[in-house]
């Protein structure tokens, strides 16, 4: 079953093209990366498959579902670009992930012990084990992520969507963070869709990636999108794009385990 | 001494019975308990959603309905009551649309709205407009209806705030994680702005549309001074803005004092006091 599916979809915002005559199909379990320059529409491609932007035109499913009733089954986990929380906001670690399920539980019922122990479950499995109680905003941008990642992933979300989450994380941090996903995707049968400006870095982590600038310039395996005729469309310049060989420490991990 | 000690218990039994005799007074203290209870709550999440100035200029605003009310010959809290509630849904619908900064809008609808209220209550037939009294309040105009009515509203109210509290906390946290989430942001970001514009117009005759957004924000201001726990911080600001509230009222019929500036004064010392003891504690 595709999990996403998208017809012919333009997006205009103030009488502006932003999206024009998108088609994209994504099978379920699969990772894709959507990369292109700033501005180019990657953030308002995420918004309209999960339903906040509606299309000017064209059509979008989820598993055969609209983005609206994508959103009322629970199918999406999501990250957003930047979470804009107030420095003393008054939310520890597992308020944040406790936050996931509170559309399932319905007005005026509370989580249960039940639905703690699951919280601090999906916090351990983001290596965040005590650290429950730490304010979400004293965590570092790295742990921040593994929190969001932990609310995002406690309802079984089936698409774990994701706007350039490697913001604020340094080099390391970002590796990390990608392996993370990578064991995710395999582990859960995720689909995962992550928007990221870094065509190097995703490329060796993703199954497959679109390479958007109003319209979509490439869809396939990664290795294609470094084809120089693509990234000049792209970019409009000629780009050196620094990606990871399997020299690199992090990658040899991700083959190994891909031979696992 | 002890005999002195007792004296002075005795005398302050019988003036806290003196204060509780009285009809207006009965009146004064229910409308606050319940009001200032209620702003407890709102006023966490209009502290945390940084709506401060929205308080604010639904206030404000509520003097261009008041006027309304004066001019038809109605209720004017019933006229307050429609025109905020007007009035905050125009700000959010305009500000969320992105034709104008919240604040922007928020200044347009603050002044226009006073400029109407000052014009309408000029060409207002009565000629006992107690102009004064819902600009800085007055517990002697709070009718047995006024009470009744606050009573319930408030009460109701309170029951939806609680209903859909963990809801609010998780929009106020992130809107948009909140909507991919399944939670219904519209209905509940209504709900609250209703209830800002409700507890402003219970609020009036008590504190007056000038002070009433004292209410709506410092107790939850000071809440946020004293705790990083979300539910520690409504407890807290509830207990804040009920011990001033009801301290404020009996202070002010003690030393003949204007209530509502007496109430906003309380509210305002505790702020400080929580401020100066946080700013020592991290020096």
């Amino acid at each position: 079953m595709k999990a996403i599916e998208i017809e012919n979809l333009d997006v205009s915002i103030n009488s502006k093209d932003i999206l024009k005559g998108i088609n994209l199909e994504l099978g379920e379990g699969k990772f894709l990366g959507i990369v292109g320059p700033n501005g180019s529409g990657k953030t308002t491609l995420l918004r309209a498959i999960i339903g906040i932007i509606r299309p000017t035109s064209g059509t979008v499913r989820i598993f055969e579902a609209s983005p609206f009733e994508a959103i009322q089954k629970g199918i999406f986990g999501y990250l957003p670009q930047s979470q804009k929380i107030e420095i003393n906001f008054p939310a520890r670690a597992i308020d944040v992930v406790i936050m996931g399920i509170y559309s399932r539980l319905g007005m005026l019922k509370w989580p249960s012990r039940q639905d703690i122990d699951r919280a601090e479950e999906m916090l351990s499995i983001m290596d965040m084990a005590g650290l429950e109680n730490e304010p979400f905003s004293n965590l570092s941008g790295g742990q921040q992520q593994r929190v969001s990642i932990a609310r995002a992933l406690i309802n079984n979300p089936r698409i774990l969507i994701l706007d350039e989450p490697s913001t604020g994380i340094d080099v390391v941090g970002q590796e990390d963070f990608y392996h993370l996903l990578k064991g995710l995707q395999k582990k859960l049968n995720l689909t995962i869709i992550m928007v990221s400006h870094d065509i190097g870095a995703v490329t060796s982590y993703v199954d497959e990636i679109a390479c958007l600038n109003k319209t979509l310039h490439y869809h396939g395996s990664p290795m294609g999108a470094l084809n120089d005729a693509v990234i000049k469309q792209l970019y409009g310049k000629h780009v050196d794009i620094m990606m990871h060989t399997e020299l690199c420490e992090k990658c040899e991990r991700l083959h190994s385990e891909r031979k696992h | 001494m002890k005999n002195a000690k007792g004296f002075i218990a005795n005398a302050n039994i019988k003036i806290m019975f003196e204060i509780f005799s009285y009809g207006f007074m009965q009146r004064a203290l229910l409308t606050g308990a319940v009001l200032a209870i209620f702003s407890g709550i709102i006023s966490v999440f209009i502290v945390l959603r940084r709506v401060s100035f929205l308080g604010s200029g639904i206030s404000h605003a509520a003097f261009g309905g008041v006027s309304i009310g004066f001019l038809l010959g109605v209720n004017p809290l019933i006229t307050a009551l429609i025109y905020s509630t007007v009035v905050a849904f125009g700000i959010e619908q305009i500000s969320t649309k992105g034709r104008l900064a919240e604040d922007t809008a928020i200044g347009i609808f603050f002044s226009s709205s006073m400029a109407l209220g000052i014009v309408l209550v000029g060409l207002s037939p009565s000629y006992n407009v107690d102009l004064f009294g819902y600009l800085f309040g007055s517990i002697l105009a709070i009718t047995n209806e006024d009470a009744l009515i606050a009573v319930f509203v408030t009460i109701f109210l309170m029951g939806i705030i609680f209903a859909i509290m963990k809801e609010l906390y998780f929009i106020t946290f992130n809107e948009e994680l909140a909507f991919v989430s399944g939670i219904k942001v519209r209905l509940i970001k209504s709900i609250f702005l209703l209830s800002m514009a409700i507890a402003i117009v219970v609020g009036i005759k008590l504190v007056g549309i000038i002070l009433i957004s004292a209410l709506l924000v410092i107790p939850g201001a000071t809440a946020h001074l004293l705790t990083k726990r979300f539910y520690r911080m409504v407890f807290i600001s509830c207990l804040i803005s009920l011990f001033s509230t009801i301290s404020g009222i009996i202070i002010s019929y003690r030393l003949n004092l204007a209530p509502g500036g007496t109430i906003v004064l309380m509210l305002s010392v505790t702020f400080f006091i929580a401020f100066f003891n946080k700013a020592l504690n991290n020096a």
